[in-house]
């Protein structure tokens, strides 16, 4: 065996194992962006696996409890479908009515435990808050208005 | 101004399509003129880049506000620095910077002394200008930066709060400089391709442009992490967000390069590792922009959506082709004089694994960011990989590049004897074992932060070690006192010990980066003299007040600092809300010191002046930004021009009549 052979084998060595560790550390840390709709329908199917999801804040259904540092709220699709969520910790910025939400977390009883809740905003400065910034939204958002139009 | 703006992009575009043809018209039939003709149009570029870029710092300044860019990213009431600032704000304007450091870079290249009659040289700004051709199309259809709106709006719209913040004037620019000046390398690797020219001569000349461009890019990298930590509120500086993975995979990769090139300026190995080293680097930085301005993944960055990104990609495409084509067609050249591995155990098989570590770790970021396109398009439904699966992944990644870090300055070229190895590494592995006894007999017990530290030391006393044998073996010759040889020592071999110093710089940056495993966090609600205690301290809510500051308002709580008894002053969380812009910005209170950072956030409040705040203790945060001081002093004083050992490299490569 050359020494170059030698030297590309513990090449190869190194990054098959860093492939195996990318391949091992995926499925474990990986969680899904889901509809409303999908989180009610095959509620068991994402019973416990880490969920991405959003809707509109339902009008009232927030409450806050600052001493336990609790919130409560119920998001809705744009056909009525509901989803109650519940959050250890605070308000975001901006969340009023008709926010449009976005939550992390994981299904529980038909409940979203959020980690991470984060609001998009749909008003006149919207594309200019970097932060909560949606191209898909915003797409739709247009398309309803043209039909709006129409 | 109107006039002068668009003229001066539209005869920019003009001018860099007609410097790209007479170069390569000038090539082709080796007409001198043709070549001095493109070489002019250069320069001619660089100062209408200049001009663009005054007029539009002009109508910032001055708050022009019938100028679109002008209304959309500033406000009347905007400190002048972050008018100017709101120059790197948008689409427009951001493009327009980095075209003209394009521009100057392609002319600093064009007119330099160590270029001159060099038969490279046409090549190589020709390259420059296909670049430079690419963002003058872009800024003069698709983001154009003059764009005039029908009246004149009595104010502008302001620039984002969280953008008014010092890190956002240094940190875009930075990473423009980082990103440009890898375009020079890849130039000068491409031109000496299509030369036929198969030494190391760009691999040595474009040494400086390289490294200064990685030094941007870390400072970059990390100017943004500080901007988040102090501006965004969620604790911490680094969170995989598709955008800071966008410039951290070109830094990966050059960091790659940089040690790999080391191999093939001294044993002529890995050329064409290199070149395709320095290749995805370049693209890199396009496919970055790419996913930054297209919108395609979440991320806090996102540019206002826009079809910029599939300009990028498609440009990257044809770059990538290209090289590719051009590396393909020269490749037998090439593989004709590399060398061969002498011994397995060698720097260069350890250079060798450094790089395949790198590699990896850039694969991973990559896959990681690309998991949700990719499973969308294969699956049907966007499946992210959050922050976890990058920890895991890339901390092992980390621990081993230290290692190789720790054991690569001291194995000897070509070939290492078991005894060399003994000798070198026996008294630092034993203070190493020491140090990760003394940790885990401190209460530490897990298995990563113990390693890690460990390995962290192992690898600065092994570089320590380095400069005392430098230091004994240069007193044993010259008999100079010890601070006098050391001097001499490291002035008269800048690259390596600038480049260890670079070393201890990430060691540093390691340490607090594994600290982050020892945060500890509270949330609470407090009524006014409540306390908490939290990692040691002792914080007391005092009050809740308002004050205005300009026309925005501020809100802050007044907290009280203790720790062991000892009063540490008060610190003030607040909260922001603007006139011109609809949310509120967070300002963290942090009290750093080498030992912690106290961070606080103040979330929420009730009418009855409960407040609701979020305690962080981030252990050893302050080595993260200590460490990148110590990098950047490293890789200047590693570039630093000094009466030793800098030589210009001399061009021995084919010929050509014109240059």
């Amino acid at each position: 065996m050359t020494k170059n052979t030698k030297v590309i084998l513990g090449g190869c060595a190194v990054f098959l194992s860093i492939m195996i560790l990318l391949i091992t550390a995926t499925p474990a840390s990986s969680g899904s962006e889901i509809s409303i709709l999908e989180a009610k329908i095959n509620e068991s199917q994402y019973e416990g696996r880490y969920i991405t999801t959003e809707g509109f804040l339902v009008n009232g259904s927030v409450d806050w409890e600052p001493d336990t540092i609790e919130l409560r709220f119920t998001l809705e699709d744009e056909d009525g479908n509901e989803l109650d969520v519940y959050h250890h910790g605070v308000r975001p910025d901006n969340f009023s009515d008709d926010v449009i939400v976005i939550v992390h977390g994981f299904l529980n009883d038909g409940i979203l435990e959020a980690e991470k809740v984060q609001t998009r905003c749909p008003s006149a400065y919207e594309g200019e808050d970097p932060d909560n910034y949606d191209p898909d939204f915003h797409r739709e958002l247009l398309r309803d208005d043209k039909e709006d139009g129409s | 101004m109107y006039i002068i703006g668009n003229l001066s992009i539209y005869l920019a575009l003009i001018l860099s399509v007609y410097a790209f043809a007479s170069l390569f018209l000038g090539i082709k039939k080796q007409d001198q003129r043709l070549i001095d003709s493109g070489r002019g149009a250069t320069l001619a570029i660089f100062i209408l880049a200049s001009i663009s870029m005054l007029l539009m710092f002009i109508l910032l300044g001055t708050s022009q506000f019938q100028f679109e860019y002008v209304y959309q990213y500033t406000s009347s009431d905007l400190p002048l620095l972050y008018k100017l600032s709101a120059l790197w704000a948008g689409n427009a304007g951001s493009l327009l910077l980095w075209t003209f450091f394009l521009t100057m870079y392609a002319a600093m290249v064009g007119y330099s002394k160590k270029m001159v009659r060099n038969p490279m040289t046409p090549y190589i700004i020709a390259i420059m200008t296909l670049n430079t051709i690419f963002f003058y199309l872009i800024l003069a259809f698709v983001t154009k930066p003059f764009m005039l709106l029908d009246g004149v709006p009595p104010e502008g719209r302001g620039l984002n709060p969280m953008l008014q913040d010092p890190g956002m004037i240094l940190h875009p620019v930075a990473i423009y400089l980082g990103y440009v000046g890898l375009v020079v390398p890849f130039a000068f690797a491409i031109a000496s391709l299509i030369l036929k020219n198969m030494d190391s001569f760009w691999v040595k000349m474009t040494r400086r442009w390289t490294i200064i461009a990685w030094v941007f890019l870390t400072l970059g990298n990390v100017i943004g992490g500080y901007w988040a930590y102090t501006e965004l509120g969620w604790g911490g500086y680094w969170a995989w967000d598709p955008v800071e993975n966008a410039s951290f995979m070109p830094w990966l990769t050059v960091t790659a390069y940089l040690h790999s090139v080391m191999i093939q300026e001294r044993k002529n190995m890995l050329k064409i590792w290199n070149l395709s080293l320095i290749i995805l680097s370049y693209a890199l930085t396009l496919f970055g922009t790419f996913l930054v301005r297209s919108g395609v993944l979440t991320s806090v960055h996102a540019f206002g959506e826009s079809n910029l990104g599939a300009y990028f990609l498609i440009f990257m495409a044809f770059m990538v082709i290209l090289a590719m084509y051009v590396l393909m067609s020269r490749y037998h050249l090439i593989k004709k004089d590399t060398g061969q591995f002498e011994s397995f155990l060698s720097k260069e098989s350890s250079f060798l694994i450094n790089n395949l570590i790198l590699l990896g770790g850039t694969f991973a970021v990559f896959w990681g960011t690309v998991f949700p396109l990719v499973s969308e398009a294969v699956r049907g439904t966007k499946v992210t990989v959050g922050i976890p699966f990058f920890n895991t992944v890339m901390s092992p990644i980390l621990l081993a590049l230290l290692f190789i870090m720790a054991v690569c300055p001291l194995i000897a070229w070509q070939r290492s004897s078991m005894k060399n190895i003994r000798d070198n590494f026996l008294i630092p592995a034993i203070i190493s074992l020491v140090i990760a006894g003394l940790l885990v007999f401190m209460g530490i017990r897990d298995a990563y932060p113990v390693i890690a530290w460990s390995i962290i030391a192992f690898m600065v006393l092994t570089h320590i070690t380095e400069f005392i044998r430098g230091t004994s073996a240069r007193r044993k010759v010259t008999k100079e006192p010890v601070p006098v040889a050391f001097y001499n020592l490291i002035i008269r071999s800048r690259r390596r010990y600038g480049g260890y110093i670079v070393h201890l710089g990430i060691a540093i940056m390691a340490v607090g980066i594994v600290g982050a495993n020892f945060d500890l966090e509270r949330l609470e609600t407090m009524e006014i003299g409540d306390s908490v205690e939290i990692g040691g301290y002792t914080v007391t809510y005092e009050n809740l007040a308002q004050r205005s500051e300009g026309v925005n308002d501020i809100v802050y709580a007044n907290m009280r600092v203790e720790r062991d008894g000892r009063d540490l002053g008060i610190m003030q969380p607040e909260r922001m809300f603007y006139l011109n812009w609809e949310e509120p910005s967070t300002n963290v209170a942090v009290r750093s010191t080498l030992r912690d950072d106290l961070y606080i956030v103040l979330s929420a409040w009730e009418e009855d002046q409960r407040a609701t705040f979020q305690f962080k203790v981030n252990p050893l945060v302050k080595w993260v930004w200590i460490g990148t001081y110590v990098l950047v002093i490293g890789a200047v004083f590693a570039v630093w021009k000094g009466r030793y050992g800098n030589v210009t490299p001399r061009y021995a490569g084919p010929q050509r009549k014109v240059y």
